[in-house]
């Protein structure tokens, strides 16, 4: 069939069009890691682990490990419990109600950088909304710009602000897929609204929360764009994760090598807990 | 607890809820509205006066319009890019045959895993070699990288579902393949098309990362960078950056309006990758 052949022709030049796209990029990423170079455009020189046992023994590596865990731990934390109670919220029919969910996504429909610059202005030292605030409760302002834990909370409580509507849609998509009779049986036994919660939709909503569970991590283990727009990770490297560390030193420092070598190395540890993950959890195992 | 009381309480969970979504998204337009000469002696919930001297401020002073050009131009290539070659592949692979299947599917997943400097790093190294750093062709190529696994992955989801005897039966009738791809394939599968583009449209629009990794000279930047270098340039002048972000976001809100259906699909399946 001749038509067949067109088509073959066509999705062969598209998959090397996104071959070319999406895997150079990475194996690309990989050969960088592998080379030392003074600049983007010099000369490489191959230097094959040399920059991965320095990356591995610097203390700013390890110390950008552990902050990226725990502001990934946390805004996951926050964002699955907000999101499972405004899905809860908003499961609910009535006039109206699609309104309602339109405004609980918008933060999920902001920019980051409209997102970063609002929040800097809500907590702006003289006048910021924010301030005002901190002010009727008798602090002077909020030092979120100083104080090393203030400035964690502060990107953490934004990230979560920003990204909770993804795990709410998700919910609320899951909640609306429970059948009513589950529920109708669990009231008929006296299960109270409490029980109802923990015995029927949680258990119901597990498989979606896997999933959002596994997203959310790989993506606030990688976030860079609110962290660089509030803090730029400091104070003092206060907020300073992996994505951060390695920007600095591949478009700051100048040093291409190393700073592939941190996001080769981030990319691994993300791997193996994915794996893990997939171990302990198969997404196909439910029913 | 009674009735009554529950649905009490159930209503200011909500209120709280809403106005915890909202506030700063309101506080942003609300400041855009303000007297630039006010905004720092006093605290307004209602623009009073009224004024748009901070947009007209954005306008004629500084390179916004540039940026905004600039960011319509990215993303429109986006959107254009991203819909044809993830049409192409998501078709061919449901409806042929060949080995390796499978593994285009999963790569396309996997990509999508990648973290975005990891990308970035090479992508900027890459387009320095081949004589495109700094262009918006080179912020295009990036963007594509980022929303064509998903975009894949979206409408492979779609073909799936259309059955191959629909075509079959145009087929039969005398319809090449093409003719059968195009008058009966893609009606069916306009909605997903319609999420990719949404989806791209918002990666491509909102995106900071690579903008900042890419372009260095101003009149390139798109709008979510060179807002920013607005930061540092005009000492901190709340008025004309909230006007700037409330500009930003317009599009997207109108979009969201109208195309709220799509939107929410795109976005639970996890467009703005992040």
């Amino acid at each position: 069939m001749p038509s067949n052949r067109i088509i073959y022709v066509i999705l062969f030049l598209a998959l090397a069009f996104t071959a070319v796209l999406v895997l150079y990029p990475a194996f690309y990423a990989l050969e960088l890691s592998f080379q030392h170079r003074e600049s983007l455009v010099s000369e490489p020189e191959w230097v094959w682990f040399a920059n991965y046992t320095k990356v591995l023994a610097m203390p700013e590596f390890w110390q950008a490990l552990g902050r990226g865990v725990i502001f990934a731990g946390l805004t996951i934390f926050l964002q699955i419990v907000l999101g499972i109670a405004f899905a809860l919220l908003l499961a609910r029919e009535f006039p109206g109600m699609p309104v309602i969910r339109g405004l609980a996504v918008l933060p999920y429909l902001l920019p980051t950088v409209v997102v970063a610059l609002t929040f800097r202005w809500m907590l702006d030292g003289s006048v910021g909304i924010l301030t005002v605030a901190a002010k009727f409760f008798g602090y002077d302002y909020i030092p979120w710009g100083e104080d090393p834990v203030l400035a964690m909370l502060t990107v953490v409580i934004i990230s979560v602000w920003i990204w909770t509507p993804f795990v709410t849609l998700t919910c609320l998509a899951g909640l609306q897929s429970i059948p009513e009779e589950l529920y109708e049986a669990a009231r008929i036994d006296g299960a109270g609204p409490w029980q109802r919660f923990w015995h029927v939709t949680l258990p119901q909503l597990r498989s979606v929360l896997l999933v959002v569970l596994l997203l959310r991590a790989i993506w606030m283990f990688n976030k860079f764009d609110i962290i660089w727009l509030m803090t730029q990770g400091g104070p003092q490297h206060a907020t300073e994760q992996l994505p951060v560390f390695s920007y600095r030193l591949a478009f700051e420092m100048y040093d291409v090598g190393l700073g592939a070598a941190v996001s080769s190395i981030s990319f691994l540890i993300l791997s193996a807990i994915i794996l893990l993950y997939f171990h302990f959890f198969p997404l196909e195992q439910k029913d | 607890m009674s009735k009554p009381i529950s649905r009490t309480i159930y209503w200011l969970l909500l209120l709280c809820m809403v106005v915890y979504s909202v506030f700063p998204v309101y506080w942003m337009i609300n400041t855009s509205f303000r007297d630039p000469q006010t905004i720092y002696s006093s605290i307004d919930f209602v623009p009073s006066p009224f004024t748009l001297e901070n947009f007209s401020t954005l306008l004629e002073l500084t390179d916004y319009p540039t940026w905004f050009m600039n960011s319509v131009i990215v993303a429109s290539g986006t959107v254009v890019v991203t819909i044809i070659l993830s049409v192409l592949i998501a078709y061919s692979v449901t409806r042929l045959q060949f080995r390796g299947k499978s593994l285009v599917i999963g790569t396309m997943l996997y990509a999508y895993m990648f973290p975005p400097l990891l990308l970035a790093i090479p992508l900027a190294t890459l387009f320095v070699q081949i004589g495109i750093p700094d262009t918006l062709l080179s912020l295009i190529i990036s963007h594509t990288t980022l929303a064509l696994p998903l975009g894949v992955w979206l409408l492979w989801g779609f073909f799936k579902q259309i059955p191959t005897d629909v075509e079959e039966a145009a087929m039969v009738d005398g319809c090449s393949r093409l003719k059968a791809f195009i008058l009966v394939v893609l009606p069916l599968t306009l909605p997903g098309i319609v999420t990719v583009a949404i989806f791209a449209f918002l990666l491509s629009w909102t995106d900071y990362v690579f903008a900042l990794v890419m372009i260095s000279s101003d009149i390139n930047k798109t709008l979510p960078v060179g807002l920013d270098t607005m930061v540092g340039l005009y000492e901190l002048r709340w008025g004309e950056l909230m006007a700037g972000s409330t500009l930003i976001a317009l599009p997207l809100f109108v979009m969201f309006t109208f195309l709220s259906r799509f939107f929410i699909r795109g976005l639970a399946a996890g467009a703005v990758k992040g």
